[in-house]
């Protein structure tokens, strides 16, 4: 049976349990005795008893059943005649097992096409023996559940025990998360630096990773001009544009406009950040940089690139304008009115009030909002993948080329799959460094926003 | 003892506006009043109008995109006595045997019978897909003599809309005097999947694997995402380990999302080795980014409900479990799905993770299931923006108008829902 009919048909079982269970239980409200809980929860209890063993056993069989038939199948003479360990037999045996499931339309190995049919026996053959099993255990457990409904009995307490811990394990996934990213990029990063030593990766100058030497691989992996790059595009040239744009924006928007001009002013704004990284990547790259190009050439470089760090860095702080805009809005919002009508009551322009009373009160805020704008900024992918270069170089000229944490990541992880070359690990090791870096940044910037929150309250 | 004797504050005179110092100074501050407000004006037009800017690039080439030029190519399949037997047609072989019986090689001919010399060139590459699978959908084909519509090479296109090279733009003007070009609308486009070629290219297959990798991440990021802000908002005891979790998801919502790909990678892929490029790691990948997303909104949205009706609850003699389930959580699920949609837009809009999972190889063919190899629509995009052939500059701008499409729609609906369930106790 395929897995989502026995998906549906392990609901259906939960729904008929279910109603049997409600169905019994209102016949016992009906009775003398006053039963304990409702009949829903009643249902619920044996709904539970059905479902949850059944997908339990069938959680498991998922990670064993693939190595079963295996077994199976090479427990046959045919199996005898395949190569020993080594590429090629796990590549005839990927391609039984496609050709067995109608992935593959022909067969490359003829070996695979006599094993295929074996492979898709063994699979049918487990397939019914695992449909059975979750069969029966759904029987068994609606049976056993069901057997202990009585009025006295207490449906409700097990339900609810039940739900909180649902309850609790949602949220401790938030925990694993967190904890698995930093295992597995701790884990790998271990294993790229027991090759390359951690003083050559973040003191190196020289990064050229498309051929790394066996004898020396920490001399072409040193990341100090990705550091630079990352830090250049997204902290320097990015926040040019997005800082005075996303300020002077909010302030506008905020003691400025119309409130039919902000209603729409904002929302428009906004747009800015949804627009997918991908879109103003692949504007970057096909519009701003050549344009960017043509201005270097016309200011005399002969060597401007259309891959520069300032094309990057411009379209990347356009998508961070609403981020700086919102951040500053709210902490101007939060100024209290007292302040600002006091400096207008002494005769203060509005623009005097904004520079001398209300930014000097919302600064911590405002510097919180850069904060997190940098760290989004060093963390943004596809706009440095489609527009800034794979060149690393240490350069202070914006129409050089320049590159980054985030687009090395991808170079580095392009169509390799096996994971031990120190190409792929050293991806994990930047991987590492960028989350450290804008985790730190992001408790910064949560602690300055926290106090200052609280300075007025 | 020598201190300095005290300067004698002056004594305060009143100020006089009317001097011409004053006016003059006032006149300055006007003006920089003026000059600021106008700063804070450019500012946000400046900001808008490259928003205008992007979207009318995107549509200008985008709407192009939406165009292609077909050949209306003659073929006399009778002729040709193609060596495929009508079983093999109607199996899953049929495409291996149509390919093996030479049918890419008689495309061609036919295309130069029809047209002359070097006219192979003016039919897209893989034209003889078309031809493939208009065969499939109608075997009887193979008995006779057939006009099929192929789609023409990127030079006959461009040469259609005014931009080809000389010798493109002759063999147009032949095409079109055997009346055997026609430009419309590429159905195409929607319905078919990636190819190597931008006149036969289709972003149905991306779009699948978007709606695919979508279902997974909404099935796993919003019942995790609900019960983990129903425990925070409405269980959680303040101690050390709700603290945590509270850290954490603040913190994951702020890191960067390549960080996701490589935690799929490592552990989606490397440990639990799951297949590569499918939707349902796709998916799980993007959940887990969205996650914190949903828990953010979820916690405002459950915050927002009155105490009053928790209270009332109680006090009929619900139980805890009840109190949320059947009131506050209907209560709130507005607000809940407005987080949801705009998390899943951000999904929907995302791409680094997706391609350290493998998601960008080339793939021609619509995914069937959650563990087909897959690409989504957003890693279509970025594999078409790396070809530099014209073709492709259009099918790309394309692409994106259908994703803002997308985007803007459910966009729309959040907006929609926060109207309309907008509650004020």
């Amino acid at each position: 049976m395929n897995p989502y009919a026995l998906l549906f048909l392990v609901a259906g079982l939960g729904l008929i349990g279910w109603l049997t269970a409600r169905a019994r239980a209102v016949r016992f409200a009906g009775g003398p005795e006053r039963p304990h809980s409702l009949p829903s929860q009643h249902g619920t209890y044996v709904a539970l008893w059905v479902v949850v063993p059944t997908l339990i056993f069938l959680a498991v069989w998922a990670v064993i059943e693939p190595q079963i038939v295996a077994a199976s199948v090479l427990a046959d003479p045919a199996a005898n005649a395949l190569p020993p360990f080594g590429f090629e037999r796990d590549s005839i045996l990927d391609e039984a097992r496609a050709l067995a499931n109608g992935h593959a339309y022909g067969a490359f190995f003829p070996l695979s096409e006599q094993l295929a049919p074996l492979f898709a026996a063994a699979e049918h053959r487990y397939r019914w023996i695992a449909t059975g099993i979750a069969v029966l255990l759904a029987f068994a457990g609606g049976a056993y559940a069901l057997s202990r409904l009585a009025p006295a009995f207490r449906a409700r307490q097990r339900v609810e025990r039940t739900m909180m811990l649902t309850l609790l394990v949602a949220s401790l996934i938030a925990i694993l998360t967190t904890l698995g990213i930093f295992v597995s990029l701790l884990f790998e990063s271990a294993r790229f630096f027991a090759v390359v030593p951690v003083t050559d990766f973040l003191f190196g100058l020289h990064w050229s990773p498309q051929v790394i030497p066996a004898n020396d691989p920490g001399s072409v992996l040193g990341a100090v001009p990705l550091f630079w790059g990352t830090f250049f595009i997204g902290a320097v040239i990015a926040m040019i544009v997005a800082i005075p744009f996303g300020l002077m924006s909010a302030i506008y928007l905020t003691q400025y406009a119309a409130p039919a001009v902000r209603r729409w002013m904002k929302p428009i704004l906004e747009i800015l950040a949804g627009v997918p990284t991908v879109v103003y990547g692949y504007f970057a790259a096909l519009t701003v940089g050549p344009a960017i190009r043509d201005v270097a050439v016309m200011l005399g470089m002969t060597y401007a690139s259309s891959e520069s760090a300032l094309a990057a860095g411009l379209v990347m702080g356009v998508m961070i304008i609403p981020f700086v805009s919102s951040m500053a809005d709210d902490s101007i919002a939060a100024v209290p009115t007292a302040m600002r009508d006091g400096s207008l009551a002494m005769g203060a322009t509005t623009s005097e009030t904004i520079s001398r009373v209300l930014l000097p009160a919302a600064l911590p805020g405002v510097v919180a909002g850069v904060l997190l704008a940098v760290s989004r900024a060093i963390g943004e992918t596809m706009i440095v993948v489609m527009a800034a270069s794979g060149a690393a170089t240490i350069t202070l000229n914006p129409f050089e080329s320049a590159t980054t944490v985030t687009k090395q990541i991808v170079d580095l992880l392009t169509g390799e799959a096996e994971f031990d070359s120190p190409k792929t690990l050293a991806a994990f090791a930047l991987g590492l460094t960028l989350f450290v870096i804008t985790f730190l940044l992001n408790i910064v910037a949560l602690r300055v926003v926290k106090r200052y929150r609280e300075a007025y309250e | 003892m020598n201190s300095a004797p005290v300067p004698a504050t002056p004594a305060r005179v009143p100020t006089d506006w009317r001097t011409q110092a004053m006016q003059r100074r006032l006149k300055r501050r006007y003006a920089a009043e003026r000059r600021f407000r106008l700063l804070g004006l450019g500012a946000i037009v400046l900001s808008a109008a490259f928003l205008v800017y992007l979207l009318a690039t995107m549509l200008g080439s985008g709407i192009q995109g939406f165009q292609r030029t077909e050949v209306r190519l003659p073929i006399d399949f009778a002729a040709l006595e193609l060596p495929v037997t009508r079983e093999q047609l109607s199996g899953r072989g049929a495409d291996l045997a149509l390919a093996s019986a030479g049918l890419e090689e008689q495309v061609s001919v036919a295309a130069v019978k029809a047209f002359g010399e070097g006219a192979d060139d003016w039919i897209a590459g893989n034209a003889w897909t078309t031809v493939r699978d208009a065969v499939k959908a109608d075997p009887s084909l193979l008995k006779r003599k057939a006009v099929i519509a192929v789609p023409a090479s990127a030079e006959i296109d461009g040469a259609a809309r005014g931009s080809g090279r000389p010798e493109a733009e002759a063999a147009y003007a032949k095409l079109a005097e055997a009346d055997a070009v026609k430009s419309g609308f590429n159905w195409g486009f929607l319905t078919r999947a990636d190819a190597t070629d931008p006149g036969a290219v289709g972003i149905w297959g991306a779009l699948k694997g978007s709606l695919l990798t979508m279902l997974v991440t909404l099935l796993i990021a919003f019942p995790v995402g609900v019960l983990t802000a129903i425990y925070l908002e409405e269980y959680a005891v303040k101690n050390r380990w709700t603290d945590l979790i509270e850290v954490s998801i603040n913190n994951l919502a702020a890191v960067p999302s390549i960080i996701f790909g490589l935690l799929g990678l490592a552990v989606f892929l490397g440990t639990f080795h799951l297949p590569r490029s499918a939707p349902i790691v796709g998916g799980m990948t993007l959940a887990l980014m969205i996650m914190p997303v949903i828990v953010i909104a979820g916690r405002n949205a459950i915050k927002a409900v009155p105490p009053s009706i928790r209270d009332a609850a109680l006090g009929i003699g619900a139980s805890r479990i009840q109190v949320v389930f059947h009131h506050v959580l209907p209560l709130a699920l507005p607000g809940i799905l407005t987080g949801t949609i705009i998390g899943m837009a951000r999904a929907l809009g995302e791409t680094a993770p997706l391609l350290m999972i493998g998601m960008r190889a080339f793939i021609a063919q619509a995914p069937d299931g959650l563990t087909d190899p897959a690409t989504v629509l957003p890693v279509q995009i970025f594999l078409w923006s790396d070809e530099v052939s014209r073709g492709f500059v259009e099918k790309t701008s394309a692409a994106i108008l259908v994703l803002l499409l997308f985007l803007l729609a459910m966009n729309g609906l959040a907006i929609y829902l926060r109207n309309k369930f907008e509650t004020r106790w």
